[in-house]
């Protein structure tokens, strides 16, 4: 089967999965202009930039061969839910009555048809293989997530501008060929050496300057989408965490109820102190992260959301209190198919000096007499 | 010789050259249509500070606007700035108890809130609420007003009209609709600047803790009008700075001063023959690796000066 799939962050892992099921992998084009302007054609107008975004890279795949297409589906109220069946209608609609679109829902909201999807992609690789490379799979997604956080780290401090990305897409390649679990780990281990062996500038701990990214899975997964905002950001300095890294999506959705970390648990109850009924999408994560990144002594905290995506909506409109209550600033990016990125820029620049100044500031306010008062004031929030 | 510092604001309508001394008295300033071209304009903004000035020794530069990074190549820039910064560093040198900055140009409109002299929240319009000064312009044109008599006729309305000011387009049309209505141009004039403030502060002031003192600043302040219609909004006085239109420009003036006397830098500044010389920029798609960014190249005489837009820092680093 010539089998393709959306492209999101670190692609080469969805590759890895089918070719650990020997099939036929088209890799997909990491989304570029031409993505968008043939996704923004054929959706509807009122669709989420996920939406389009997606159905420009299967038009693409498509192109370059594919015929099956493998896709995880939404639940809960969100639009997110009918995203598989709507692409699947305009594929139809196309002419493509040849490409078979696979949504994999989650498991609990249908184990039969979750289990017809596994058996078709298993492609007959005999159960006990797919269940060794699946393992293999999943410590590959761990250790490239391990990397990534390193990268993101390092970056801010680099002594010649741009080595961190160069390194991280080297990392990339190798990582790429990888076949089994022992080089894995042999990979792994000599990726880690490369990292650590970028020049650095050294740093206080005062001067350390920490932003969240927080938001619809899509836009903060997806560089190509988000201005590359965490590089944006790494450049100006400042150390980045995103809310979602695969691994962690993986362990939360898929890895059997459990056995998963206790983590996911916190994060949403602590998303349900705003937000305490599912509303789709990925709202409730949005804000129990803003809290745990808060928690975590972060400084900032910036929010991705598709325009017209409704879960990060209701988020954005309890941005002000939120970032009141828990007293951190957050700015939230609407992202769409405008590309000016003039404007974003102005924007996180000007974000950065804030948190600067902001924390340059705290230690002059001891003075103020009523300090109680002022920390209530100071409070700050971005839209 | 006077010593000087230059401070350039190049945003998409117009690009503005300030001259300030030591003492951040402002000794010249201009305000120049960019009309696209970025670089003429930046030439002929500076050509027209040295013709103005006679003999000047430049101690720093600063840029900001949305085509700061291309001013600063061009001119040799100590300090690159965003936008909200620079506007920030002005209005707090000129009002130092500034609490909420309103600042409405022909394409941006921004809220910034300070405290403490310090900015502590600022929001910039996205979709809605942009193009403002634009729009203001166009509907002179269509009224057959012109657009210096706007404000002084929108004062002199006494009826207020209702206009919707959702977003321009229904406000143009709302404003049609209200004129077949039978209500005087003044009355309309003063509807429009009320919609539009409103629209401003629902939009782009959402969620916001609007204090006093309040200062009004960018090319659309010069508008009585909608100073006006602020006023009338906040229920609380709206300060317009003496060089309300400027006011990026100066603030990047005076980044560039802070950033030389803290450093004890000599400037990068070209020199006024920058106005001579030959720029040109292009952009190409790199194809290095998959994230094909757009990179942009300026050329000094053939001689490429300064790319950016590069992620991998491939290009930027080339030079
Ligand atoms: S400039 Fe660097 S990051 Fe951008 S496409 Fe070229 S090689 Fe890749």
């Amino acid at each position: 089967m010539k089998v393709s799939f959306p492209y999101m962050g670190s692609a080469i892992v969805y590759k890895k999965l089918f070719e650990f099921l020997e099939h036929e992998v088209i890799m997909p084009p990491k989304p570029t202009q031409r993505t968008m302007d043939l996704g923004v054609k054929y959706s509807p107008e009122f669709a989420c930039i996920p939406l389009k975004m997606v159905m420009g890279t299967y038009l693409e795949a498509i192109e370059k061969g594919a015929k099956v297409l493998v896709t995880s589906g939404g639940h809960g109220p969100c639009r997110a839910g009918f995203y598989g069946d709507t692409h699947r209608n305009i594929l139809k609609s196309l002419g493509y009555d040849d490409v078979e679109l696979i949504i994999f829902d989650a498991p609990q909201d249908n184990w039969k048809a979750f289990f017809r999807n596994v058996q078709k992609i298993r492609n007959g690789v005999p159960w006990h293989k797919v269940i060794n490379r699946m393992y293999t799979l999943y410590r590959f997604v761990q250790k490239l997530d391990e990397l990534e956080k390193m990268v993101q780290k390092i970056r801010p401090y680099e002594v010649n501008k741009g080595q961190t990305t160069q390194v991280w897409n080297q990392i990339q390649e190798k990582f790429d060929k990888i076949k089994t679990r022992k080089e894995l780990y042999r990979v792994y281990e000599e990726c880690k050496q490369m990292l650590l062996s970028i020049p650095t500038r050294k740093v206080e701990e005062k001067d350390i300057i920490r932003v969240g990214i927080v938001g619809e899975i899509y836009v903060v997964m997806e560089s190509s989408i988000n201005f590359g905002i965490e590089e944006i950001l790494g450049n100006l300095g400042v150390e980045v965490e995103r809310s979602l890294y695969l691994f962690e999506w993986i362990n939360d959705n898929l890895v059997p109820w459990i056995l998963r970390p206790k983590r996911f648990k916190e994060i949403i109850k602590k998303g349900q102190r705003y937000i305490k009924i599912l509303i789709g999408g990925h709202a409730v994560e949005t804000v129990g992260h803003i809290i745990d990144f808060k928690e975590r002594g972060f400084d900032g905290i910036v929010h991705l959301m598709p325009f017209a995506c409704l879960p990060e909506l209701v988020t954005q409109s309890l941005i002000p209190k939120i970032s009141k209550e828990v007293d951190i600033p957050i700015l939230s990016l609407p992202i769409d198919e405008q590309t000016g990125k003039a404007n974003m820029l102005t924007r996180i620049e000007a974000f950065v000096d804030l948190l600067k100044n902001r924390k340059k500031g705290e230690t002059k306010e001891v003075f103020i007499d009523n300090i109680q008062e002022h920390v209530q004031e100071e409070r700050v929030v971005m839209v | 010789m006077r010593e000087i510092y230059i401070g350039v604001d190049v945003g998409s309508v117009s690009t503005n050259v300030v001259a300030i001394d030591r003492k951040v008295n402002v000794l010249f300033k201009t305000y120049i249509r960019t009309n696209g071209q970025p670089i003429d304009s930046v030439k002929e903004g500076v050509k027209q500070l040295k013709e103005t000035l006679g003999d000047v020794e430049v101690l720093g530069v600063g840029t900001t606007g949305s085509g700061r990074q291309l001013a600063g190549a061009i001119l040799g820039a100590d300090v690159v700035k965003n936008e909200i910064t620079a506007h920030a560093t002005a209005t707090i040198h000129f009002v130092p108890d500034v609490r909420t900055i309103f600042e409405i140009g022909g394409q941006d409109s921004k809220i910034i809130i300070i405290k403490d002299q310090m900015v502590v929240d600022f929001a910039m319009n996205t979709v809605c609420a942009a193009g403002t000064g634009s729009f203001l312009d166009h509907q002179a044109e269509r009224l057959k007003i012109p657009i210096e008599q706007f404000g002084d006729l929108a004062l002199s309305a006494t009826r207020p009209v209702r206009i919707a000011g959702r977003c321009t387009v229904f406000a143009e049309s709302d404003m049609i609709a209200k004129q077949q209505f039978g209500f005087s141009k003044a009355e309309i004039i003063r509807g429009l600047c009320d919609a539009l403030v409103r629209n401003y502060l629902n939009n782009v002031g959402r969620g916001k803790n609007l204090e006093p003192p309040f200062v009004f600043q960018g090319g659309v302040a010069a508008n009585k009008g909608i100073k006006a219609a602020f006023e009338r909004e906040l229920q609380s006085k709206v300060i317009v700075p003496e060089h309300f239109n400027v006011m990026g420009a100066i603030g990047s003036a005076i980044l560039a001063k802070e950033y030389i006397e803290k450093t004890g830098n000599k400037t990068n500044f070209r020199g006024f023959d920058a106005a001579d010389i030959e720029f040109s920029t292009s952009s190409f798609e790199c194809k290095g690796c998959s994230n094909r960014c757009e990179v942009v190249k300026v050329s000094m005489e053939g001689k490429v000066i300064a790319m950016w837009g590069d992620r991998c820092g491939k290009w930027t680093n080339s030079l």
